[in-house]
């Protein structure tokens, strides 16, 4: 499908369909994410959370959908999405709904679960070829919690158990290209800073029929620590970097959506947030930052 | 025992606060409880911290009830009665508020007798890098009001908590908690322990008595759509965002989408409104509206005005 609805930035709805009164935070990258995609997808949704900050969206007796949403345990989201499948299906095959009142099954979870915890249900879930979307708002730790370091925060990023002065000892898991070895019909990076890309890549997923899985990268003030006014900045700065690559693997190929013509230095996206901050004072660290960037620069030299 | 509870709002630094009074009081050779309230509410929203410190064990739990102390950080949160700022407060109870307001005039306004004290930080509160120091603040004052801890305590305790963050950090907070700790020395060791509770004290709850429902009643179940609208997120902001119609050029995508809370509409005429009720004032429409057609000012002097929010 080439033919998109989104031509330019005046296409993107321009009502939206999350309600407000939600209790993220002021500034909260996934969220923006979360309700331009819910914008695409429409209200004949259901999603199958698993615990995490996006959890709390749905607080009894409140919501933010007009559809459908269900909470599971942290590691088993994709499992809840297949019985949900399950039962419509069998719904409509008995025709006790009618095919109009089919939803969209949508997996909504943090990087705990998609990079960590929920990772072996996912990958059953794609191998049994199930009709549904996984949409992983990334904030790189365990956000809920207090930012505990998860399978996706960045090497060197203070969290609140990686506090020394080198920050996290490890590495940022290619979550991307796990879930593209499993051969699933469509995966994508998303932005919420960017969401002409990411109406696109909704708009495209929406039409196919199988796994459909989503990575957006949440810029998260709280966790990140960063003014709740810099969150789509720091998005934007997280691709003109190299950082965050906007790609989609569809027909099994891996296609980049957004190249930066001339990528920015790390450190311009580093240095906005604090936890960073031990990279730049009381003394420069330069041996970490050019890790970082020739990290990068490795990443676009292989593409 | 002492009981001090702190509010502010998420990212104000409450929980540093307590941790940094607590930390000090533990040095100084006292018991000590000290906790944030976690609910399912974040950065902006209404929180509180609280501290118990005592000479022996401590056996009370839970949130503080009947406060000898309380230290407000942010005064619009005075009126909110679900902040429950006024909950448990006694004729002893010392209430310190983040004001610029006179104390005899919150006691007009609140209607009490007790002891209210004001420290201005209100600066601190509009500038937000500064509102990462007002949790030391607040902790500084504490230190003095109960004058039973050292100040060689105090700045070991904030050294100890936030180390992580940098010694220019923790230089920072150093500063401002002894600004703090000094501009209370009038009050030093007005705030005097309270007797510990007896259970016969105990106050009950007023129950309301559910009857067992069978499960298609009484499991949680929503029927409604976008019911979150009934929470009114607009409280939690502490500045108002502005939009010039002059200026605005009705790019309409850009404030309106990337807005978290999706509380900016665009009306029929391609302008866009923000919901003031549930704007939570992150100011991510001002960071990014090309002709800069948006302004911020403190929400203290927003009150009354309804212009800015809705196209006329
Ligand atoms: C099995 C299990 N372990 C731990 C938890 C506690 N817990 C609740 S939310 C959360 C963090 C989840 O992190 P992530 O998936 O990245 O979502 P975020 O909080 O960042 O939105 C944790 C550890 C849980 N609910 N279930
Ligand atoms: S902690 Fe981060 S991801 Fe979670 S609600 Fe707050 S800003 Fe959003
Ligand atoms: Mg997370």
């Amino acid at each position: 499908m080439d033919e998109t609805r989104f031509k330019r930035i005046k296409d993107l709805p321009s009502t939206h369909i999350l309600g407000t009164g939600t209790a993220m935070c002021a500034g909260c990258g996934g969220l923006e994410a979360v309700h331009e995609v819910y914008d695409i997808l429409g209200e004949k949704t259901v999603f199958v959370n698993a615990a995490g900050c996006m959890t709390l969206l749905s607080i009894y007796p409140f919501t933010p959908f007009r559809g459908s949403w269900l909470y599971t345990a942290m590691a088993s989201a994709p499992a809840g999405a297949q019985g949900i499948r399950d039962a419509l299906d069998i719904l409509l095959e008995k025709k006790r709904i009618p095919r109009d009142e089919d939803m969209d099954v949508v997996v909504l979870t943090g990087d705990g679960s998609a990079y960590g915890m929920g990772l072996s249900a996912t990958s059953g879930a794609m191998e049994r070829n199930l009709d549904f979307i996984y949409l992983c708002y990334d904030n790189e730790g365990y956000g809920n919690t207090g930012q505990q370091y998860s399978s996706a925060t960045p090497h060197a990023a203070r969290t609140s158990t990686s506090k020394g002065p080198k920050g996290f000892p490890g590495y940022k898991k290619d979550l991307f290209s796990i879930w593209v070895a499993h051969n699933p019909l469509y995966v994508a990076t998303v932005l919420g800073a960017e969401p002409l890309d990411l109406a696109r890549k909704i708009e495209k997923a929406k039409e196919l029929k199988g796994p459909r899985l989503i990575i957006a990268l949440s810029p998260c003030p709280t966790g990140w620590d960063f003014d709740p006014s810099e969150s789509v900045e720091i998005g934007k700065l997280a691709v003109k970097t190299g950082i965050w690559p906007l790609k989609e693997y569809i027909d099994g190929k891996v296609v980049h959506t957004k190249v930066p013509d001339r990528r920015l230095p790390v450190e311009e996206y580093l240095k906005k947030q604090g936890r960073f901050a031990h990279l730049f004072s009381p003394k420069r660290n330069d041996k970490l930052i050019g890790e970082i960037q020739e990290s990068v620069d490795k990443y676009w030299k292989g593409i | 025992m002492y009981r001090i509870r702190f509010h502010g709002r998420g990212g104000q630094g409450m929980k540093t606060a307590s941790r940094i009074l607590g930390t000090a009081f533990f040095l100084e050779g006292f018991e000590v409880q000290d906790a944030p309230r976690y609910g399912a509410e974040r950065r902006g929203a209404p929180i509180f911290a609280y501290v118990r410190a005592d000479r022996e064990a401590i056996n009370e739990r839970g949130i503080i009830g009947r406060p000898d102390l309380v230290i407000v950080a942010d005064e619009s949160l005075v009126p909110i009665a679900a902040a429950g700022v006024m909950t448990g407060i006694t004729g002893d109870t010392v209430i310190l508020i983040n004001s610029t307001v006179p104390p005899d005039l919150w006691q007009n306004r609140l209607n009490i007798t007790g002891p209210i004290l004001t420290l201005p930080m209100t600066t601190e509160v509009e500038d937000r890098l500064e509102a990462r120091f007002i949790g030391a603040l607040c902790a500084g004052a504490a230190v003095r009001l109960v004058d039973v801890i050292s100040l060689k305590s105090l700045k070991a305790a904030i050294g100890r908590e936030l180390e992580p963050l940098g010694p220019e950090i923790v230089k920072k907070n150093m500063e401002k908690a002894l600004i703090a700790y000094n501009s209370m020395d009038g009050h030093a060791g007005c705030v005097k322990e309270g007797g510990g509770m007896k259970a016969e004290e105990y106050e009950r709850p007023t129950w309301i008595d559910l009857p067992f429902d069978e499960a298609a009643l009484s499991a949680p179940v929503i029927h409604g759509a976008a019911t979150s609208e009934l929470m009114k997120t607009g409280l939690w902001r502490t500045m108002r965002p502005l939009i010039d119609y002059d200026q605005c050029n009705r790019c309409w995508w850009l404030c309106s989408t990337f807005c978290p809370d999706g509380a900016i509409r665009i009306n029929d005429e391609g302008y866009p409104e923000i919901d003031y009720e549930h704007c939570k004032g992150c100011m991510i429409c001002l960071a990014n509206c090309p002709p800069h057609a948006i302004s911020a000012i403190p929400e203290e002097q927003a009150k009354g005005r309804s212009e800015g929010g809705k196209k006329s």
